[in-house]
C-alpha cells in the first residue's frame, strides 16, 4: 500500500495541480506540501521489502531511499522557490509527475525494461516542462529553448530504445547462458555506454546539458539535472549491479574505455567552462565536468571509486540546487535591459552572489565544503589506478577552478556601477537617455535568501561532518556485487 | 512472402524518403497497421478475443489503437499547420516577429530539388543492406521476419531522424525508433506483462502529443517546422 501511495499520491496531486493552474500561490504550496508528504511516506516503506504489483517486482533498497529522500527535499524547496521565481504555469504538476516517475524508477530497479521506459517517459515530461511559459504570458517560446528542448527530447528517446535494446540483449544472454555468434557482451557494454552517456550528459553526447542550462528556467534545469540524471545513475549502478556478472566479465578494455571517456568529460567541461562568457553556459559546463567524475569513479568499480561517485552525486543535489537558485537571484531584473553586461552582482546581490560561489567552490570539491569528501575519494581511487587518471583529474578540476575564477572576476567581483553611474558628468553630444537606466535597488527576496543560507549552511555540515551520509553509501557498497577491490 | 513485413519495409522508407506529410504520416498509420497483421502471424502471440468469428490477440490490439492514435495526432498536427497560434494572446513586438518570420517562411518555400533525396537515399540503401544482412549475423528475435522488421524500423527510424529536415519528420523518427522498440519486447519477452505493454503504449502517444506540442510552438514561432529555421542564426 506504501509502496502505491508513493507512486500515486503525486499523480492525483498532479491532476488537481493541473486543474488548478492558475492559482499559483496554492498550487505551490500544495505541491510543497506534497513533497514534504512524500518524504513522510517514504519513512513508512519498508526498506528491502519487497512487493509484487501487476507481476512486477517493488523494492526499497538504501540507496533509493536516501537518493529519494534528497529528490522529495530538493523538489520541495523547488515548489517553494517557485513562488518567488517566474516558472511556467505548467511547471508543478509536470515536476509531480517528475517525482512519480523518479520514485516508479527507483522501486523497480529490479525491473529493467519497466525502467529504460519510465525514463524516457521522464525526459519527454521534462520536455514539456522546458518550453513551458508563465500563466498569461505575453510572448513566444524563444527559437533557442525550442532547439534545446528538441534536442533533449531526440537524445533521450535514443538512449531509452537503446537501453531498452541493451537490456534485452542481456536477457537474451541469461537465457541461452552463451553468445550465440558474436561477442554479445561487449555489444551490451557499448549499448549501455551510449544510452547512459547520452542520459549523463558524457563527451560526446553532453551538447543537450549547456544548452538546456542556457535556454530553460534555472528551476526546471535543475530538477532534470538533480533528479533526472542522479536517478539516471542510480539505473547505472542498478544496471551493474544485476548484470555486472555477465557485462563486465572479461570486458576490462570496455571499462578502460569508460574511465577514459570520464577523465575526457570532466577535462573538457572544465576547458569549454573556461572559454565562456555566458554565465549559466559556464555553470552547464561545470555540471558536465562534474558529471565526468562522478562516472569516472563509478567505472573504477573500487568500493572507494563507487562511494566518491554516489556521494558526489548526492553532494550534486544540494550544490546544483543552490548554483541554479542563486542564478535565478542574480538574474532578477534591477531595471536594466538584460543584455548589459553586470559585473558587481556579488555587491548588487550579495546572498545570491555568496551562494553562487559556494556552490562552485562545492561542484569543484574545494574545502570545507560538501564536494570535498566526495572528490578525495574518487582522486583516491584514481591514485590507485595509475598515475595519468589522477593528474588528468587534477588538471580538470585546476582549469574548472579558473573557469569558476573567470565567471567571479568578470561578473561578480567587479566594482559596484551604481555609484559610478551617479557621479560621472555628461559628456558632449550625451543626454540623460543615453546612459543605462538607475538600478531598482529592491532588496532580496527574504524567504530566497533564506533558503540560499540554508543551502550553504548544508554544504558546510555536510563537508565538514560527511560521516552520517558516507556510511550510509558504505553500507549500500558493502553488498553490490560488481565491486572488484 | 510475407506480405506485412514488406508492408512495414515500404512504408519505413516512405517514412525516410519522402518529405511531404500527406505521404508520411498515412505511411506511419499503414506502418502500424502492418506490424499489427505480423504479430497475428507469430507463434508468440496468442489470440485471447473474438471478433465476429476472428481470433485476436489483446496485444495486436492495443498496439493497433496505439498506432492510430499517434499517427492521428500527427496527421491533426499536420493539417492544423496553416491556423494562426494564439496571436490574439501577444503583445505588439511578437506579433510583428511573427509577420516577419511568415514573410521570411513565405521566402523559403523551395520547388523540388532531387539533391534534397540523395542523402535519404543512400540512407535507406545502407539501412535495407543492413536490415538484411544483420538477421543473418546477429539473430535476436524469431523468425527473421520478425528480426528484419525490428532491424528495419530501429534503422529506418535512426536515419529519419538524422536526415529530417521538419519537426514532424523527427517525430516520426521517434515513433518508428520505439515501435522498433516495442516488436522487439514482444517477440522476445516469454510473456508480454500487462505494465510494459501500458507504459510502450502510453510513451508512443505522449511522444507524439510532445512532438505535436513542439510543432505547434515552432510554427506558432516561425511560421515553418523547417529545421534550418530553428537552427539559423
Amino acid at each position: 500500500m506504501a509502496y502505491l501511495l508513493l507512486i500515486l499520491f503525486p499523480v492525483a496531486m498532479a491532476a488537481c495541480t493541473f486543474l488548478l493552474r492558475t492559482q499559483t500561490r496554492f498550487v505551490l504550496l500544495a505541491a510543497t506540501a506534497t513533497a514534504l508528504a512524500e518524504l513522510a511516506l517514504l519513512t513508512a516503506v519498508p526498506v528491502d521489502g519487497p512487493a509484487r504489483l501487476l507481476g512486477l517486482t517493488l523494492v526499497l533498497d538504501p540507496l533509493s531511499r536516501l537518493f529519494l529522500a534528497a529528490f522529495f527535499v530538493i523538489a520541495a524547496v523547488a515548489f517553494a522557490a517557485a513562488l518567488k521565481l517566474p516558472h511556467g504555469e505548467n511547471f508543478v504538476p509536470i515536476g509531480l509527475l517528475l517525482l512519480t516517475f523518479t520514485a516508479a524508477t527507483l522501486l523497480l530497479l529490479q525491473e529493467p525494461f519497466v525502467v529504460a521506459l519510465l525514463l524516457i517517459s521522464a525526459a519527454v515530461l521534462a520536455v514539456l516542462a522546458v518550453i513551458d511559459l508563465p500563466t498569461g504570458s505575453p510572448l513566444l517560446v524563444g527559437r533557442s529553448t525550442l532547439a534545446a528542448a528538441l534536442k533533449y527530447l531526440v537524445l533521450m528517446v535514443v538512449s531509452g530504445v537503446v537501453l531498452y535494446l541493451a537490456f534485452v540483449l542481456v536477457s537474451i544472454y541469461e537465457d541461452t547462458g552463451t553468445a550465440q555468434a558474436f561477442s554479445a557482451t561487449r555489444l551490451i557494454l557499448a549499448l549501455i555506454a551510449v544510452g547512459f552517456g547520452l542520459r549523463l550528459a558524457m563527451v560526446p553526447f553532453h551538447s543537450w546539458l549547456p544548452d538546456l542550462a542556457e535556454h530553460a528556467a534555472p528551476m526546471v534545469t535543475m530538477l532534470i539535472i538533480t533528479v533526472i540524471n542522479i536517478t539516471s545513475l542510480l539505473v547505472l549502478v542498478s544496471t551493474l549491479q544485476y548484470f555486472g556478472p555477465i557485462i563486465l566479465f572479461d570486458n576490462d578494455l570496455a571499462i578502460a574505455t569508460m574511465q577514459a571517456l570520464g577523465v575526457a568529460t570532466a577535462l573538457l567541461g572544465a576547458v569549454l567552462a573556461l572559454g565562456q562568457d555566458n554565465l549559466r553556459r559556464a555553470l552547464g559546463y561545470l555540471v558536465v565536468y562534474d558529471a565526468g567524475m562522478v562516472l569516472y569513479g563509478l567505472t573504477t568499480l573500487t568500493s572507494v571509486g563507487l562511494a566518491g561517485a554516489l556521494f558526489e552525486a548526492f553532494n550534486q543535489i544540494a550544490v546544483v540546487m543552490l548554483l541554479f537558485l542563486s542564478l535565478s537571484l542574480l538574474e532578477q531584473p534591477d531595471g536594466r535591459p538584460s543584455n548589459v553586461p553586470r559585473r558587481d552582482l556579488l555587491r548588487r546581490w550579495p546572498v545570491a552572489g555568496v551562494g553562487f560561489l559556494v556552490g562552485g567552490l562545492a561542484l569543484l570539491g574545494l574545502p570545507p565544503f560538501n564536494g570535498f569528501a566526495s572528490k578525495l575519494l574518487i582522486y583516491q581511487a584514481a591514485a590507485q589506478s595509475g598515475g595519468p587518471a589522477l593528474v588528468l583529474l587534477l588538471l580538470s578540476t585546476v582549469v574548472a577552478l579558473l573557469a569558476l575564477g573567470r565567471v567571479a572576476y568578470e561578473r561578480l567581483l567587479g566594482p559596484s556601477e551604481d555609484a559610478a553611474s551617479d557621479q560621472s558628468p555628461l559628456l558632449l553630444g550625451e543626454t540623460d537617455l543615453d546612459r543605462l537606466a538607475p538600478r531598482a535597488l529592491t532588496p532580496e527576496p527574504r524567504g530566497l535568501a533564506v533558503i540560499v543560507c540554508a543551502l550553504i549552511a548544508l554544504c558546510l555540515v555536510v563537508g565538514l561532518y560527511p560521516q552520517p551520509v558516507l556510511a550510509t553509501i558504505n553500507d549500500v557498497i558493502q553488498g553490490l556485487t560488481f565491486i572488484r577491490a | 512472402m510475407n506480405i506485412p513485413a514488406i508492408g512495414i519495409g515500404l512504408t519505413c522508407a516512405i517514412i525516410l524518403l519522402m518529405r511531404d506529410w500527406r505521404f508520411t504520416v498515412p505511411a506511419l498509420l499503414i506502418n502500424y497497421l502492418c506490424l499489427g497483421w505480423m504479430l497475428t502471424q507469430q507463434q508468440f502471440i496468442a489470440p485471447d478475443l473474438s471478433f465476429g468469428g476472428a481470433q485476436v490477440s489483446t496485444t495486436v490490439v492495443v498496439k493497433l489503437i496505439t498506432g492510430l492514435a499517434a499517427a492521428l495526432i500527427l496527421a491533426i498536427t499536420a493539417i492544423t499547420f496553416s491556423r494562426e497560434y494564439n496571436t490574439e494572446d501577444l503583445d505588439e513586438f511578437s506579433l510583428a516577429e511573427l509577420r516577419r518570420a511568415a514573410r521570411r517562411a513565405q521566402r523559403t518555400i523551395e520547388p523540388f530539388r532531387m539533391s534534397d533525396y540523395v542523402v535519404p537515399f543512400w540512407s535507406l540503401v545502407l539501412a535495407a543492406a543492413a536490415a538484411l544482412l544483420l538477421p543473418r549475423l546477429y539473430p535476436v528475435a524469431q523468425p527473421y521476419a520478425v528480426d528484419f522488421a525490428w532491424y528495419w524500423l530501429a534503422l529506418t527510424g535512426l536515419f529519419t531522424l538524422v536526415t529530417a529536415n521538419d519537426v514532424l519528420k523527427v517525430g516520426l523518427g521517434l515513433l518508428l525508433c520505439v515501435e522498433s522498440v516495442d516488436l522487439v519486447y514482444t517477440a522476445v519477452a516469454g510473456r508480454v506483462q500487462v505494465f510494459p505493454l501500458a507504459l510502450l503504449s502510453l510513451l508512443t502517444l505522449v511522444l507524439a502529443l510532445a512532438v505535436a506540442y513542439i510543432s505547434g510552438l515552432l510554427y506558432g514561432r516561425l511560421k515553418t517546422l523547417d529545421l534550418a529555421e530553428l537552427y539559423r542564426r
